[in-house]
């Protein structure tokens, strides 16, 4: 194996794990805040990159320009999500029930997408596409850097909100201590609204990362939940700087296994990783400790 | 087994009270599960299209054996369990007269069985892959002109009739895990290799693969003279975008199905030129019954129709040839007339004139296309051609 490809792997990987860990960031904030297991995610994911397509489609401008519309959109989204469907579960059952509650939104909006946009797969004709910079001897496509970028943007700014505002403590402290949140007087309510609110405002942006360089087709956010769901669990839930870390490792660890063990055995990096952190450190890598920081 | 259960069969539906020769009034009733949901959707309902045009056009030039014809039609949703269960619903309870195969070597090969056991003719229009030929169905005919294995035949007799320095040297090959993507891409890749090509790479991915990027850089690293794809539609355009992003520039590309598909070109950015894709038919083929097909079609969909349509139209071209030379359509004694007359006779289609194997391989060989100038064309074999064939090819 050569030097030049081994980089030209791990640079793919790297750009793969970014895209990976913003689409996992909405997964754990929820889990973080009230213990949902949101599966509808990757069909809210999809459901923003038909929304770009489509965008693209009737306007010919560059998809990443109807972000200005879907992320306020999605955060309402959320908000709707999380007062009319979630809080309506009881507090004992929430973590199962929610599995049945947000797979029913997922076969929804998978249905819909089918009806107003049928089965046919669609990709984003960009003019940039097949375009890429030299980087020692390496290829860097300009679309998936373009979406690590929005990945890596979308995070630090999730993560200034968090650390550094009143509704970032107060979510924290939800996330941390829901009873003791509301003994001093935070509406954890309210706050896991604007959680679920701002989960789903990063499936907007994910969604659109996504669609630069994806065909894509209603079903296929069942392709992207199993290893979302392995990356959350693997950087502990509702740790997103472990969420993130856990994706960049896993990317790059799936481009590398590719090499000498082909596709078929690479995707399974997700899988063999997530049985390993169940059997022996459940509380994932990060769990407990990077979860309480942010 | 099959004879008992053809007996019982005819004997419980009302196929058999018919006189021979269709004197009936009924229509003549074809059962049919195709993937109209599900991952084959988009070419099951191409399928479906190319099966409706061929009822009406049948239906306005009088019927068959002077009877109307009526499709049943079920979705399978693109499911092997489910396939089943609608050929032995529309067989034994419905009482069809007839059936036709559904989409997919995947569906093909269980759905045959069960029309072998109940001695049912099974034309198909989509089952390229060997393993459909291996199985000993002797009531199975495939309408199309070649299986997988032999869809780059000519292609491969061109490259390997060049001069050594003129040929490719080396080959990477990527193919979907599928019996029919596989079959085109091994056909080629066997025969150029026998011939002196040194393979450099050869990959295998899953169908729900998303990312082609290591597939890519691994064939690019290679610089290959030559990359096949064994490809439907999506992968086909993912791995091509993946390859043209890390620059890699090889002196022929061939890709199975995809570069025929009608958004093609748009879906990769219009840097088509010189890509080449086996096909077993094209709208301007001038076999005889091929342009009233393109005619009619066209006026019911504003398109001409595409390969998967064109083989479900031949497909009842196929069966209607048999019928019509047999003089019955129901259930019991007469299909095994039906076979016995395909296996013995040549059908002309719009495909071409068809005749079979005793395993229903077809005998012919598939049309090599080219991406010309922003279109795309026959360029192999030369007695057909459409254009001159492009190599090496320009840059992407």
């Amino acid at each position: 194996m050569s030097g030049s490809l081994l980089l030209q792997s791990v640079i793919l990987g790297v750009l793969l794990g970014g895209l990976y860990a913003l689409l996992a960031a909405g997964l754990t904030l929820y889990f973080g805040i009230m213990r949902v297991v949101m599966i509808a995610h990757s069909a809210f994911l999809i459901l923003a990159a038909y929304l770009a397509w489509w965008f693209n489609r009737e306007t010919g401008i560059d998809p990443l320009v109807s972000l200005i519309v879907t992320v306020p959109l999605f955060f309402v989204a959320g908000l709707l999500t999380q007062r009319l469907l979630v809080s309506r579960l009881k507090p004992l059952t929430l973590t199962m029930m929610s599995v049945l509650l947000t797979f029913a939104v997922a076969l929804v909006i998978e249905g819909g997408l089918g009806f107003i946009f049928s089965g046919t797969q669609r990709r984003i004709p960009l003019p940039y596409a097949s375009e890429s910079l030299n980087f020692f001897g390496a290829q860097v496509p300009v679309v998936k850097l373009i979406a690590f970028g929005l990945a890596a943007l979308s995070l630090a700014l999730l993560f200034v909100v968090l650390k550094y505002t009143r509704f970032g403590q107060a979510l924290r402290a939800t996330i941390q201590h829901p009873e003791a949140a509301r003994l001093v007087g935070i509406n954890t309510e309210r706050v896991a609204g604007y959680g679920f609110g701002l989960g789903l405002a990063t499936a907007a942006i994910g969604g659109t990362a996504l669609s630069l360089d994806a065909t894509i087709y209603p079903s296929l956010h069942w392709h992207w939940i199993g290893p979302l769901m392995a990356i959350i669990v693997v950087g502990g839930l509702g740790s997103i700087p472990g969420a993130a870390i856990a994706a960049l490792v896993l990317g790059v660890a799936q481009s590398l296994l590719q090499l000498p063990l082909g596709s078929t055995w690479a995707q399974t990096v997700f899988y063999v990783a997530l049985f390993l952190t169940l059997m022996f450190r459940p509380q994932g890598f990060f769990g407990g400790r990077l979860a309480q920081r942010f | 087994m099959a004879s008992i259960a053809a007996i019982v069969l005819s004997a419980c539906s009302g196929g058999s009270e018919q006189p021979e020769g269709g004197g009936s009034e009924d229509p003549i009733v074809i059962g049919i599960s195709l993937p109209l949901t599900g991952d084959f959707s988009e070419p099951g309902k191409g399928v479906e299209r190319g099966y409706e045009a061929w009822r009406d056009i049948v239906n306005e030039s009088g019927g068959l054996l002077g009877r109307q014809v009526e499709l049943k039609i079920l979705d399978d949703q693109s499911n092997a369990d489910r396939v089943v269960s609608d050929y032995e619903s529309l067989i034994a309870q419905d009482g069809v007269d007839l059936v036709f195969g559904p989409f997919s070597t995947r569906l093909v090969v269980p759905s045959a069985r069960v029309a072998q056991e109940y001695g049912m003719l099974f034309v198909e229009p989509a089952g390229a892959a060997a393993e459909v030929f291996e199985q000993g169905f002797d009531n199975l005919f495939y309408a199309a002109p070649a299986v997988a294995d032999d869809h780059y035949n000519n292609l491969a007799d061109y490259l390997l009739a060049l001069p050594e320095t003129e040929r490719p040297e080396t080959v990477a090959v990527a193919a979907m895990d599928d019996p029919f993507a596989q079959g085109t891409a091994y056909g080629l890749r066997d025969k150029l290799e026998a011939g002196g090509v040194e393979v450099l790479v050869d990959e295998v991915y899953p169908p729900n693969t998303t990312d082609f990027s290591t597939i890519a850089a691994k064939i690019a690293q290679s610089d290959a003279d030559m990359v096949i794809g064994g490809t439907q539609y999506q992968d086909a355009v993912n791995l091509i975008i993946a390859l043209q992003q890390l620059d890699y520039q090889p002196e022929l590309a061939a890709f199975s199905t995809a570069p025929t598909n009608p958004e093609f070109a748009a879906a990769i950015g219009n840097a088509t030129e010189g890509i080449l894709a086996p096909t077993g038919y094209s709208p301007t083929s001038e076999f005889p019954s091929n342009v009233e097909f393109v005619e009619k079609y066209t006026e019911m969909h504003g398109n001409p129709p595409a390969e998967d349509e064109a083989n479900a139209y031949t497909t009842g071209q196929v069966v209607a040839a048999a019928v019509e030379a047999v003089g019955c359509a129901e259930q019991g004694e007469c299909q095994q007339q039906l076979i016995d007359w395909l296996h013995d006779n040549t059908v002309d289609t719009v495909v071409g004139p068809l005749s079979w194997d005793e395993t229903g391989k077809p005998n012919g060989a598939h049309l090599i296309q080219q991406w010309i100038d922003g279109e795309i064309l026959i360029v192999l074999p030369e007695d057909v051609k459409e254009g001159d064939f492009l190599f090496p090819k320009p840059t992407w």
